[in-house]
């Protein structure tokens, strides 16, 4: 009887391992399966910089038709896009095989580019066309780090709400590296394109119509000359001002009150504006501040991010101050406080400012305007409006509006509508 | 007997060297001891030359037939005869000899400014002068650090502050008032204090006047033409005046010297200057200079004329990147 027991035991557990083996090794969508699947549609790029045959960036792209086309990020390439003399693009397939390539088009804005290989692929993805439900379990493949490619496993979140940008939530753990790789579904279906992470599994895909708009716009196959890409960039940069400025500061633009001041705050939903206030006991003064800035911003280089808008209101006062102790204090405020600005000779100009006592429908104030211009980029600038109110003698208000990547029409039309926003009280 | 004139031996920078009375003619000069001046020079015979009066009443010099000669020191030619007025020069040898007679005009008494201050200098000297300046500076110095606080100030700051100034201020016409006492053999402190502290009043002054100037009217950059050139002329008069307490030198080389180096630091400056702003940077240079007054009074631009000047700052841009995009390969 013991015996018996144990045979039948033995039997069932050999058979229940049987079935482990066989799930294992045939049930489809499990993340082995898709790996295997699908990892041979997914290259790695290397940006070899062309003097010393060493590279200079990686990331991971994928092939995305049966020519060969392969679909990556702007920023994985964008050292070729600026000098395209001095760098080369190598796609490294899983066997391990090496093929330049060379750029068909990019998308600057949702940081796209398409490449193309004198290799015919085996096969390659294909884009998810139907709306995909959050929760959807989401496999991400790419190379972090360059440690080989691996899978990331995570979950579809839904498209971010609060952004100008249309991009995916990703709760999963993209790293460097991993940039420009696909996104699939069970399916093994490309919902996105990976192109950024925040830490702790907060991670964005950029959708993936953006890609197929990307790769219809290149069909027709023709390789542009390299040198032209950054011009290119620069007119996406210029066309795409419209999208998130138009309408801004406009009457409709929601108030926050800063007593006397009535100002701008959060024209859109895509800002986000933080407050806080200083009153310290040893500070003879208060300061409250209010800061509103874009979130998304359009990486051009590791040096130039474009297309932030930020504007900032402190507000000064004092009960205990003199009145040429508080402008002392004031004009230290105003004239101080600039962040370091990024830039080299390369590629912007210096500042150049204008001073001007301006009298507004509000009031007088003290109003600077300085801008700059990019050297490669033609026609965008980057522009500070500033304005101190004056009239009072124990409070004042000093604000700031900073633009990045916009036409001098925009440097203007902001900075006026702007300044027409701010109102106090006499 | 009185003296007719003297014989007077130069040196090579024209100085008097020794002086012999003339109280008869005819004299004899030579090397030898039996004349009646004796010229203690190796290129000069014994018995060189004889002064005598002839019938006119003339002074003559003549060679006693000399192995180098005379030499007129007007026409530097040798002579045989030379006809000598007061104030006449010749050479025998490598020695150079002057007649002057008696009643030979004198040049005007110069003034000892070292001992005889000029008017505008005395009240300055003037210890009192120099209390009240340092009184005043100080109690503006206190005042300044009082202002430009925005913190709670304690007493301890407000007195710290101005002290470092002052003891500076101390040193520096310390310093002057020992090269005083080289040169002119009088330290003058009293004046370098009272120079001194006029000229740190005249630049806070200055500064003031250039931010209030800045306030009212933005489009003149009147701090930076204050910071260079008014600075420039506060160094010169500082210059000027420690000059005038420190040294004999004239109203006009004083005036010279003082400009010529306050040129100096305000071309060293300005090419700095220049230096600085032609460097690229990343930083945003404007002056936004706030005072507390009431707005009605203020002269103010219009938000049109505003946005129409920022044309200018367009303009100036693309020529900036004009040049930067030619000058790249």
């Amino acid at each position: 009887m013991t015996r018996l027991l144990t045979s039948i035991a033995l039997l069932l557990w050999f058979a229940l391992a049987a079935v482990g083996t066989a799930r294992a090794q045939t049930i489809p969508g499990t993340t082995p399966e898709i790996f295997k699947q699908f990892s041979e549609h997914v290259v790695k790029i290397e940006v070899v910089e062309t003097g010393s045959s060493a590279k200079a960036a990686t990331g991971t792209g994928f092939f995305a038709d049966a020519s060969g086309r392969i679909v990556t990020n702007y920023h994985v390439i964008s050292k070729l896009v600026h000098s395209p003399e001095r760098y080369r693009i190598d796609v490294i397939d899983v066997a391990g095989a090496t093929t330049v390539a060379t750029v068909l088009g990019v998308d600057v804005v949702f940081d796209l580019a398409v490449l193309r290989t004198n290799r015919q692929p085996k096969g390659h993805l294909v884009f998810e066309s139907k709306a995909v439900a959050q929760g959807t379990r989401l496999y991400s493949l790419g190379h972090p780090r360059d440690l080989g490619l691996s899978i990331v496993e995570g979950t579809h979140n839904g498209l971010l709400k609060h952004t100008l940008y249309p991009k995916v939530h990703f709760t999963g753990s993209l790293n460097p590296g991993m940039s420009g790789g696909p996104t699939l579904t069970q399916a093994g279906k490309v919902v996105g394109i990976n192109v950024a992470t925040e830490g702790n599994q907060i991670s964005f895909l950029v959708p993936a119509e953006r890609a197929m708009i990307l790769l219809d716009k290149t069909a027709k196959g023709e390789t542009p000359p390299a040198a032209s890409f950054l011009a290119d960039v620069g007119r996406q940069i210029f066309d795409n001002q419209a999208r998130y400025l138009a309408g801004m500061f406009d009457a409709k633009t929601p108030r926050v009150a800063l007593a006397p001041y009535d100002l701008p705050t959060k024209p859109t939903e895509f800002f986000r504006c933080w407050a806080d206030a200083v009153r310290r006991k040893e500070l003879p003064y208060v300061s409250v501040t209010h800061d509103c800035s874009t979130d998304d911003y359009i990486f051009v280089s590791s040096e130039q991010s474009l297309g932030i808008v930020r504007f900032y209101h402190q507000l000064l006062s004092t009960s205990e101050l003199n009145p040429v102790r508080f402008f002392t204090l004031y004009s230290g405020q105003f004239q101080g406080g600039n962040a370091a600005m990024f830039g080299n000779e390369e590629e912007v100009t210096p500042f150049r400012c204008q001073t001007r006592n301006v009298a507004t429908a509000h009031g007088k104030l003290k109003g600077v305007l300085c801008a700059r211009q990019y050297v490669k980029l033609p026609a965008l600038y980057d522009a500070v409006f500033r304005a101190a109110t004056l009239g009072s003698r124990n409070a004042g208000l000093v604000s700031t509006l900073s633009l990045s990547g916009v036409s001098f029409d925009n440097v203007q039309n902001l900075s006026r509508r702007y300044m027409e926003n701010i109102k106090w009280q006499r | 007997m009185a003296a007719l004139g003297y014989l007077e031996i130069l040196d090579g920078k024209g100085a008097v060297s020794e002086r012999i009375a003339v109280d008869s003619f005819p004299l004899t000069i030579g090397r030898a001891y039996g004349n009646q001046v004796i010229v203690d020079d190796p290129f000069v015979c014994p018995l060189h030359l004889k002064i005598f009066q002839d019938e006119q009443g003339r002074l003559l010099a003549s060679d006693l037939d000399s192995v180098n000669g005379i030499y007129s020191a007007s026409s530097k030619d040798r002579v045989a005869q030379l006809v000598l007025q007061s104030g006449s020069q010749f050479r025998i040898g490598h020695t150079t000899l002057r007649y002057v007679s008696v009643d030979h005009p004198l040049a005007p008494t110069q003034v000892d400014r070292a001992v005889k201050a000029s008017p505008l200098a005395s009240p300055l000297a003037s210890p009192y002068a120099a209390a009240v300046a340092g009184v005043v500076l100080v109690l503006l110095l206190c005042l300044d650090a009082y202002l430009s606080s925005v913190e709670r100030v304690s007493f301890a700051r407000i007195i710290g502050e101005p002290w470092i100034t002052v003891s500076m201020l101390a040193t520096w016409a310390g310093m002057w008032a020992l090269a005083s006492r080289i040169i002119v053999s009088r330290f003058n402190f009293a004046a370098h204090v009272t120079i001194a502290c006029l000229a740190l009043l005249t630049i806070s002054a200055l500064g003031v006047v250039a931010e209030w100037t800045e306030f009212f009217l933005p489009r003149v950059p009147m701090l930076w033409i204050a910071g260079l050139f008014g600075y420039g002329a506060v160094l010169a008069a500082l210059l000027y005046g420690h000059l005038g307490a420190a040294s004999p030198l004239r109203r006009r080389s004083r005036l010279w010297a003082a400009g010529a180096i306050s040129l100096v630091v305000v071309g060293t400056s300005a090419i700095s200057d220049y230096a600085a702003r032609s460097k690229f940077s990343t930083v945003m240079a404007f002056t936004g200079v706030v005072k507390p007054i009431d707005a009605a009074w203020l002269p103010a631009t219009s938000v049109d004329e505003f946005f129409a000047g920022a044309e200018k700052i367009k303009k100036e841009l693309d020529k900036l990147a004009q040049k930067a995009k030619s000058s790249q390969p």
